[in-house]
């Protein structure tokens, strides 16, 4: 099929899924009634780090309305541990209980377990349950993790450094001697939480007679998770289904099984009694999970021209207290890429990844969020010191379109992208030369506009041999079913765990296109493991690209075997030079197209109905499954820019102008497409501007309200203008590239782009986020022009 | 426990619940009308916004037993025997929600600021919509389908 012939994939559809959420008829977790279900809470720990002495529960059992209390004794009885330790060279395995018996490592770490009759009557029981704890000190922040002497988070480990990576290739040290000048910046990115309007939150169902547990749960990996609750409750897979209905909202916070959400699975099967648990906000924000809190480094070797010899990169990340991910794969990731549309042949890094007594770090949307901020403030910085255009520097070491496919340092192979063209797109859109003019103007005025860009390669679509390669466990590949009813109705499913990017309409186009019907005919049927196929499920970007192919190449068998029926039942040998639109079956006669009296509903009943009438050997019914594994990595790009202001007096930012301009290959549905660019940006944006997960120097958390974690509104972001620039990959037969990550590393470098310009005057450089008003104005401070 | 009567969407519902419920809880539980979310608990997020006699409040902050005599609306009333609201309509076109969780808050603010202003510029509905954390869709969809349903030029 030729990629330009595309009838649907492309369409600017409105979504299926609206109606049900727009009318209050969405059906989220917290939304399914289950008869006679009762409720947990579970019991936190006050301190950052603590040994539990002991659990007294009388006073809280003797409420009445209480059903029981588990602690992580219990627990221990029914559940298996998760045990980290994948075979990865300088990652040391660990450990977790299902909830903790010997040490509280975190402020918010569950330590009972609480079930009763009703949400209120747990929350009052919990109040009662009287922990001992003997007080540890704990280890706050990155310096105290690397320290000598410092206390250890996990008594298993030698310290707390938990992994270290190092990679060179080509003569890094020589080109620094070589060099006209060795440029060097630092990076600080706070820690942040993913904040899904909708918390965590599931209801598990022990059904005693099956021996099968339900979990009602709103999850991003359906399969996944089912396996990992069925390793961790000792049942086989086919004694767990999981239902993942509406989700509102993940972001990554919503792939692993939580402590929390097993604990509920083990209570409901110990009681045989349905059991829900949704936590609260402040639970949310400090027991879920966190995200990012980067510390790097890079040194970039260059010539007087501002031409990168050689670079290096340092990351230090603070992983928290716990790893339901193998700790060192989100910041490897980082220096995989780091060098995006950059050419550099001589590169090292070094990655290192601690423990701290705070919440567990995860997956973030683009947990190599800070990649673009590293590089091009890098570029930034080596214009600064040379005193030479950002941009000609940009344009001096970016890779030209006819030097692709290239290779980076890391053996990672872009292809198929336009980093040149969307620069200067975005260059153009933002009058440049215009804006300089301006800006000169302001500054003579006391007002301080700046001016950014940031070029993002994104790695959208992880295939299983970049896992491979990377040494990090787990497989790239989607799947999809795709059955046609004997109406000729038609439903398919995928693997993936929808939160909001439209899959029913999305994949519904796919569908469409690949089998030759309209979108309307076509149901995509997702979010319950005894409906959908195992699949991987959606992290990253990749749910276009793996799953939207998985569901093409099945759309396309079924297409096949719907012809070759309607062949026979035309009296024709082979089905060459038939079609099927729109549901009918098309001849071509003389290069035109002429429609036949054959339809899918005919074929859907020969097939079901009268296989006696299909081609000799034809196996009756209309079932097609397919499995699909991308390659190793798809990337698309993008160019964002922006232009603030700063004021200097009170520290105050402003986005005056944001653009960008992206290439993301065949889009599946514009609209969808847009969307996810405009809520990629805005999570980049309200990161870098508001968000910090803070905890004292004591290791206490002193964010557990949205009044103190502040997040971006309608009045912190700009509209966002959007140039498209879509050209196909070559890498899949739909021509997708993916994206809904890049939208927050462009931002999240963008902006530093942008205010650093307009600090410019002042001689100062900001480089942590977030760009709080009271941080930008501690730079100015003293240094008034 | 105390017995109440609520009017929500016209219709009375007579409901056993503690003092101490919150109207949210309330009208989930015992009303069965789940389209009204919890998203925060503390009056921030505004998800669980419903109309009381006409107004916008936070079915969090209040509790059900204060809400006897008094009329309660919920997204389940918004669309009238299937038919999309006008603003409803708008969002669905514009790309204004994606996980549509937020949807029902954003839904029921605005349902009634556009009575009160009809006709409101792009800064007062920014300023409006403050009220309501979304974590989707960057608020550029929503700012434009309100405008649009508003009958401003989008």
């Amino acid at each position: 099929m030729q990629r330009h012939k595309f009838r649907h994939i492309g369409a600017p559809l409105a979504r299926k899924e609206d109606l049900r959420f727009l009318t209050g008829h969405g059906r989220y977790v917290e939304d399914i009634e289950i008869p006679g279900a009762l409720h947990a809470c579970f019991v936190r720990s006050p301190h950052p780090h603590a040994r539990i002495k002991s659990i007294k529960t009388e006073a809280a059992r003797k409420l009445k309305g209480v059903v029981a209390i588990y602690t992580g004794k219990d627990l221990a009885q029914w559940t298996a541990p998760l045990r980290m330790a994948p075979p990865i060279e300088g990652l040391l395995p660990v450990e977790m209980t299902t909830l903790p018996i010997d040490k509280v490592r975190f402020h918010g770490d569950p330590v009972a377990c609480v079930i009763a009759q009703s949400r209120y009557l747990a929350e009052d029981a919990a109040e009662r349950v009287e922990v001992d704890y003997e007080p540890l000190p704990a280890v706050a922040n990155l310096a105290q993790a690397v320290s000598e002497n410092s206390p250890k988070v996990d008594e298993s480990l030698p310290s707390n450094v938990l992994s270290v990576q190092r990679f060179s290739t080509g003569e890094v040290e020589k080109q620094k001697r070589e060099a006209f000048k060795v440029v060097e910046c630092e990076f600080h990115q706070s820690r942040l939480t993913h904040l899904p309007i909708e918390t965590r939150g599931l209801v598990a169902v022990w059904d005693e007679g099956r021996q099968h547990l339900t979990v009602h749960i709103g999850n991003q990996v359906p399969h996944p998770l089912r396996s990992q609750v069925a390793a961790r409750m000792r049942l086989s897979e086919s004694q767990v289904t999981i239902v993942s209905p509406d989700v509102g909202g993940g972001f990554g916070q919503k792939i692993a099984l939580y402590r929390e959400e097993l604990a509920v699975c083990a209570a409901a099967r110990e009681l045989k009694r349905p059991v829900r648990w949704r936590e609260d906000r402040m639970e949310n924000l400090m027991a879920a999970s966190h995200a990012r809190e980067d510390s790097c480094r890079t040194r970039a070797a260059v010539t007087k021209e501002g031409k990168l010899l050689g670079l290096e990169l340092e990351i230090l990340e603070d992983f928290g207290a716990y790893c339901f991910y193998p700790a060192n794969y989100l910041a490897r990731v980082v220096a995989m890429i780091f060098t995006g549309p950059y050419k550099v042949r001589d590169y090292a890094f070094e990655v290192k990844v601690a423990l701290t007594n705070k919440c567990g770090n995860g997956p973030m949307r683009a947990p190599m969020a800070i990649t673009s901020w590293l590089a091009e403030g890098t570029m930034d910085a080596i214009a600064r010191e040379l005193e030479l255009d950002p941009l000609e520097v940009r344009r001096a070491n970016m890779v030209e379109t006819r030097e692709l496919p290239y290779s980076m340092p890391t053996g990672e192979v872009i292809a198929d992208i336009t980093p040149r063209e969307t620069l200067e797109a975005a260059v153009k859109a933002m009058d440049h030369k215009g804006f300089r003019e301006r800006q000169a103007k302001a500054r003579e005025e006391g007002r301080y506009p700046g001016i950014g860009f940031c070029s993002v390669v994104e790695s959208t679509t992880y295939g299983s041999k970049f896992y491979k390669s990377a040494g990090i466990p787990g497989s790239g590949h989607e799947a999809a079913w795709l059955r046609i009813e004997p109406s000729g109705a038609v439903n398919a499913s995928v693997g993936l765990g929808a939160t909001g990017q439209g899959y029913e309409t999305a994949f519904a186009q796919v569908v469409a296109d690949g089998l030759g019907v309209d979108p309307s005919q076509v149901r995509i049927q997702m979010g319950n493991t005894e409906v959908a196929p195992y699949g991987m499920g959606s992290r990253g970007a990749r749910g276009g690209t793996a799953g939207g192919t998985a569901i093409f190449l099945a759309a396309r068998d079924a297409n096949e075997k719907v012809l070759a029926i309607a062949a026979k039942m035309l009296g024709f040998d082979s089905a060459e030079g038939l079609h099927l639109v729109d549901g009918r079956v098309e001849r071509e006669i003389l290069g035109e197209r002429v429609k036949t009296d054959i339809t899918l509903a005919q074929i859907a009943r020969t097939a079901y109905l009268d296989p006696t009438a299909l081609p000799a050997g034809m196996a009756p019914g209309l079932d097609f499954s397919r499995t699909y594994d991308p390659p190793p990595m798809t990337y698309s790009n993008a160019c964002h820019a922006c232009e603030v202001e700063v004021d200097a007096e009170t520290g105050a930012l402003k986005i005056i102008r944001y653009v960008v301009a992206e290439d993301c290959g065949q889009v599946l549905n514009p609209i969808v497409v847009e969307g996810q660019q405009h809520g990629a940006i805005a999570m980049g944006l309200s990161g870098a501007l508001l968000e910090h997960m803070c905890y004292d120097e004591d290791g206490n958390n002193i964010t557990g309200s949205l009044a103190d974690y502040l997040v971006a509104t309608s009045t912190d972001l700009p509209n966002f203008e959007v140039i498209p620039m879509h050209t196909p990959s070559r890498g899949n037969p739909v021509g997708t590239k993916g994206m809904a990550e890049g939208g927050v590393m462009g931002a999240v470098g963008v902006i530093m782009s942008a205010v650093n310009d307009a600090l410019a005057p002042f001689g100062v450089v900001a480089d942590r986020q977030p760009l709080s008003p009271a941080y930008l104005r501690s730079l100015l401070r003293g240094r008034q022009l | 426990m105390l017995e109440l009567e609520l009017k929500v969407n016209g219709e009375r519902y007579a409901v056993r619940a503690e003092p101490r419920k919150l109207l949210s809880d309330v009208l989930r539980e015992d009303c069965r009308l789940t389209g009204t979310h919890v998203g925060c608990e503390h009056g921030v997020c505004g998800a669980c916004t419903v109309l009381v006699d006409g107004r916008p409040s936070r079915a969090c902050l209040i509790y059900a037993v204060q809400m006897q005599g008094h009329d309660v609306t919920t997204i389940e009333a918004v669309a009238k025997d299937g038919e999309l609201s006008p603003l409803q309509q708008a969002l669905h076109e514009a790309h204004g929600l994606q996980c549509g969780f937020c949807t029902a808050g954003i839904v029921m603010t605005f349902e009634a600021y556009l009575k009160e202003n009809p006709h409101p510029t792009e800064e007062e509905v920014r300023e409006v919509l403050s009220g309501n954390l979304c974590r989707c869709t960057g608020y550029h969809n929503i700012v434009r389908a309100i405008l649009r349903a508003s009958g401003a030029t989008a």
